[in-house]
């Protein structure tokens, strides 16, 4: 190589770098450009609801343009904190619910109490309790999913072909199911072992609780009776139903892979499950999981995310890009998506809407996060799981850490 | 071999060391044969995870949720490779990855060989404290600095933007490319520098006009590390770069099992096939320099 | 004397010394870049670094953009923390496995690499540039769709070759397997750097030597004790110290790996640890002091080996 061209030619490319740099500096983000941050679910899933929320907004608010920039979960929030501490935090975020408290709580979001969304007298109870803290609103309520059991509907049909009511049943079903597939990898329910979302249903099931609040300090509480007894309860249907290690979590694989590949007749999760089934996807159905009490649906954790004004945010233009996002016309694009709109007017009675009549949710502490991330619960089911520990000790365990953490 | 010897007794002598060089040239080669079998059967580990990635990419979704496993497709499909590049952004995206890497390259190289030289043929006060520097920057845990990071090109309005993410890369790379090519100067022979002298160059002339074309091969070996480094680099670049149209291949590749949805397991494969490419083409072209290059370098560092 | 002679004189007097700095402050203008791009863009961040470690510094203080200043309680927390204790042992521990077999196996893989024939040399040296450019994130996603218990291609391969049932073994269910897999990754994403450095180095350990070493009965060990290594020890004493820096912070296999629903402090490394306490709990103080402690310890811990360095490349 002619070393004085490779010189010239590293010189050129470098100074011709900058230029493009700094020519796309001023392309950035202008003055009256909205910012919004989606998660990548809207963009695979329904980008004309986004794109005509866009159109709504645009032609509302002439001269405004909006730049929908997606993020991913395992990531927006890194993201999120830097542009917090650089000062330049987008104009509206979307946000999962058990994330809204901790950033509410830190004063990351403007207040909306005082604005007028759509439908905001008739929002999804246990979704908007997420976006408010201190009696003031800073999360106007998205959409929610609910946690249905999807079965492969052929398997049923050579076992009788019939929906359980009740745990009890489904664990008979489960186990005749099993007996004829021992396969190692094959699950009758595939259930992973830490999947907390599950197992704390269970502890709801039976009147439990993940932690509650005495004398304005929180208390763990899966050490008391009624959560043990729902541990217990979910340690019997993991054993009977899911071959799944027990320390296995529901992203890797996720559940609907595990039926993709034949190797369960069937699994408790999202909603959306039917979508990624690969070639049984015209041989599943959904039904809803039954409690211990025979004829009611389990309570079910009910995910979902909010919307929220970030500070140093355009509050009124965001306000009403919210309101356009948010509307009849955009919940009912959801709805028809398999998702649960934030609003009881247009709730009906498909099978993941009538799971979500029964539900629970996070304890509202601005540290839950941490519990979260420290993987508190995951770790606790896999002892119990694995036998490492017996339920109650284990139990213990992380009640404790559950109380110092949320009162830090 | 025994018959000659049988026919001419006489030859017996002369046969006898002849034979044992045969042998021992037999043994030689039986030996490389063992260790050509060893070199194939680490290259199969080796190369496995690689293979199983290509392999993945180009075979339809059934055989890819299949519970046995076929090494090659029966039916090998482009459809992921289809489906990865029309997936939004990928064209930009690539053209992203491009520039950050060439301006990365070039500048860090510049920059880099102008300190090494100091390092290397001067004698200064402080120098001692710059190598420190140097090395203390290699330690620096990244994942601590990525908000003050953030903060400081905020403040220069460098967020969401190329150039930002330019001159983070150079920061990360700068100290290991300095070091290194300190090395690969010192290399060159002190007879050459002084001949350029007398000459009635300057001492820095000398190094442009004579010395330079010397080290080019460290340069090649140091800007191979410096692309793979910076092609490869995803912490950064996802936290400062917020937009999709302004990300770097490897956040890109994150939206395929950053979704909550299903991961796509063919496209996944199919993407980070070609996100390799580009790095597999370049260091084919410098192949050869840097087997060299890398030698001169690290012995004398 | 004239006052042209004298003018000369003079000159002559003070060219030269004008001619000292100018050339005293040639390496000083050579540096000059690399200082100007270092201060501008991780100045500041270093200067936050250390403030924030004496700071009460959470979510709020860094939205308000004001911590409060709280001396060395978030050193004595976590120096107080057993999880940290624990945690430094378990990494020190980690990097020890990982730096040893990376220059353990790329160094016997270099020498192999001298010993086969040309073409299983250019397979090989192809095989290590495709794992060498496999990005970090990319490789995590071969492994885990490699090894994941359900349907991965590894659990197959074992059963199939009859190592035992593997069908539906987890590779991620205990502390130290889920160590090994990041171990495996690591090493294996590392080796090319180091065998091709090695083997590259090995090409300019003179023959003749060997072969006088040979010809006085020297065996494989001692060849290697007393010609190879000698000429390699610089190479290695760069190596070393590469690889305890980079091990000893590696983030993103070990984090992405083992994946944010299974990282606990049962199987925290440093690099984990500090992301958790500092960013996942929005605790940047705390986060800001574990960070400056792990760089006081990778310092100590490759001190030997850097000072080795420096002193090998004085300028001459």
């Amino acid at each position: 190589m002619n070393i004085r061209i490779f010189a010239a030619a590293a010189l050129v490319a470098a100074l011709s770098v900058v230029a493009v740099g700094v020519s796309g500096a001023s392309g950035g983000s202008a003055a009256n450009t909205l910012t919004v941050w989606l998660q990548v679910d809207a963009q695979s899933g329904w980008p004309e609801v986004v794109a005509a929320a866009n159109a709504q907004f645009k032609a509302q608010n002439p001269g405004w343009d909006v730049d929908v920039q997606y993020q991913t979960w395992g990531t927006h929030l890194a993201k999120f904190d830097a542009t917090l501490a650089g000062g330049n935090a987008p104009d509206v975020i979307e946000m999962g619910n058990t994330e809204m408290t901790k950033y509410s709580a830190a004063g990351a979001f403007q207040d909306l109490t005082a604005i007028s969304f759509p439908n905001k007298s008739t929002w999804l109870a246990g979704l908007a309790a997420s976006g408010r803290y201190g009696g003031k609103i800073y999360g106007v309520p998205y959409y929610a999913g609910s946690r249905v059991v999807t079965y492969r509907t052929d398997i049923w049909r050579q076992n009788g072909n019939k929906v359980p009511q009740s745990q009890a049943e489904f664990i008979a079903l489960a186990k005749k199911i099993g007996a004829k597939n021992t396969a190692k990898t094959f699950s009758p329910v595939y259930i992973a072992g830490t999947d907390w979302y599950v197992a704390m249903s269970f502890v709801y099931d039976y009147g439990g609780k993940i932690a509650i609040t005495r004398k304005g300090k929180w208390v763990g509480a899966l050490d008391k009776r009624a959560a043990l007894a729902g541990l217990a309860a979910y340690k019997r249907f993991f054993e009977a139903a899911s071959r799944a290690p027990a320390g296995s979590n529901e992203g890797t694989p996720p559940p609907y892979d595990v039926m993709a590949h034949g190797n369960a007749a069937s699994t408790y999760g999202a909603g959306w499950f039917t979508c990624c089934v690969g070639d049984y996807k015209n041989r599943v159905a959904q039904f809803v999981m039954p409690s211990h009490t025979k004829g009611q649906p389990i309570p079910g954790f009910l995910g979902g995310s909010d919307l929220a004004v970030p500070v140093g945010g355009n509050k009124d233009k965001a306000a009403a890009w919210i309101s356009a996002f948010t509307d009849n016309a955009s919940m009912t694009a959801l709805r028809a998506k398999g998702n649960i709109p934030n609003t009881t007017s247009l709730l009906g009675t498909s099978v993941n809407e009538r799971a979500a009549r029964r539900s629970w949710f996070v304890p509202q502490s601005k540290n839950w996060v941490n519990v979260e991330n420290g993987n508190v619960l995951r770790t606790m089911l896999q002892r119990i799981l694995s036998g490492r520990s017996s339920i109650k000790d284990a139990a213990s365990v992380a009640s404790d850490n559950i109380t110092y953490t949320l009162n830090q | 071999m025994t018959t000659a010897a049988e026919v001419v007794p006489k030859a017996v002598a002369a046969v006898a060391p002849r034979a044992a060089t045969i042998r021992r040239q037999r043994r030689r080669r039986l030996r490389r044969a063992v260790w050509n079998v060893v070199g194939l059967a680490l290259f199969v580990v080796l190369v496995f995870p690689v293979f199983w990635m290509v392999s993945t990419a180009f075979k339809p979704d059934n055989e890819i949720n299949s519970l046995s496993p076929t090494w090659f497709s029966a039916r090998p499909t482009l459809e992921h490779f289809r489906d990865a590049m029309a997936r939004p952004y990928f064209w930009e995206v690539v053209k992203n990855s491009l520039i950050v890497v060439g301006a990365v390259v070039a500048l860090s190289m510049v920059v880099a060989f102008l300190a090494a030289v100091a390092l290397a043929k001067y004698r200064f006060t402080g120098n001692k404290l710059f190598v420190v520097l140097v090395i203390g920057i290699l330690m620096l845990p990244q994942a601590g600095l990525v908000i003050p990071l953030y903060v400081v090109l905020a403040k220069y309005g460098l967020t969401n933007h190329l150039l930002g993410l330019v001159f983070t890369h150079l920061v990360i790379l700068l100290p290991f490319a300095v070091w290194t090519l300190r090395g690969f100067i010192m290399g060159i022979p002190k007879e050459l520098e002084e001949a350029a002298m007398v000459d009635g160059s300057s001492r820095l002339g000398a190094f442009t006009r004579i010395l330079l074309p010397l080290v080019a091969p460290g340069l090649v070996a140091t800007s191979v590390f410096v692309f793979i480094t910076s092609w490869n680099e995803y912490i950064f670049a996802n936290v400062i770069l917020t937009d999709q149209a302004n990300q770097t291949l490897t956040v890109w590749l994150s939206y395929f099992y950053g979704t909550s949805r299903a991961t796509d397991w063919g496209g996944l494969m199919a993407a980070s096939t070609l996100t390799a490419i580009p790095v597999v083409i370049f260091f084919l072209l410098v192949q050869r320099k840097i087997a060299f290059g890398l030698t001169a370098g690290a012995v004398k560092a | 004397m004239t006052v042209a002679a004298e003018a000369t004189a003079h000159r002559s007097r003070r060219r030269p010394r004008l001619k000292t700095i100018a050339q005293a402050s040639v390496p000083y203008l050579l540096i000059l870049p690399v200082i100007v791009v270092i201060t501008a863009i991780l100045g500041y961040p270093l200067y936050k670094l250390v403030t924030l470690s004496f700071q009460q510094y959470g979510l709020a203080e860094l939205i308000q953009k004001k911590g409060v200043w709280i001396g060395l309680d978030n050193y004595s927390s976590v120096i107080h923390d057993e999880v940290f204790w624990r945690v430094l042992l378990r990494t020190v521990i980690f990097t020890a496995a990982n730096v040893v077999l990376t220059i353990g196996i790329g160094t016997l893989i270099a020498f192999l690499l001298v010993r086969v024939s040309t073409w299983v040399r250019i397979l090989l040296t192809a095989g290590l540039v495709l794992a060498w450019s496999m990005p970090a994130v990319v490789a995590v996603q071969i492994w885990v769709w490699m090894t994941n218990f359900e349907n991965g291609v590894l659990n197959y391969i074992l059963t199939e070759l009859h190592f035992g049932d593997y069908a539906g073994h987890d590779w991620y269910g205990s502390t130290f397997s889920k160590l090994a897999m990041v171990t495996l990754l690591i090493v294996w994403g590392a080796i090319p750097f180091v065998t091709i450095t090695v083997y590259a180095g090995l090409a300019q350990v003179p023959r003749e030597l060997v072969e006088a070493a040979e010809i006085d009965g020297a065996g494989p060990v001692r060849v290697f004790r007393d010609v190879t290594f000698p000429v390699l020890k610089p190479i290695f004493l760069i190596l070393t110290s590469l690889s305890i820096i980079w091990d000893f912070g590696v983030f993103t296999q070990a984090y992405l790996l083992i994946g944010s629903s299974a990282v606990d402090t049962s199987n925290y490394v440093m690099g984990v640890y500090v992301f958790i306490e500092g960013y996942s709990h929005s605790d940047f103080g705390r986060g800001a002091a574990i960070s400056l402690l792990m760089l006081l310890i990778v310092a100590a811990m490759s001190v030997f080996y850097v000072r080795r360095m420096v002193k090998m490349g004085e300028a001459s």
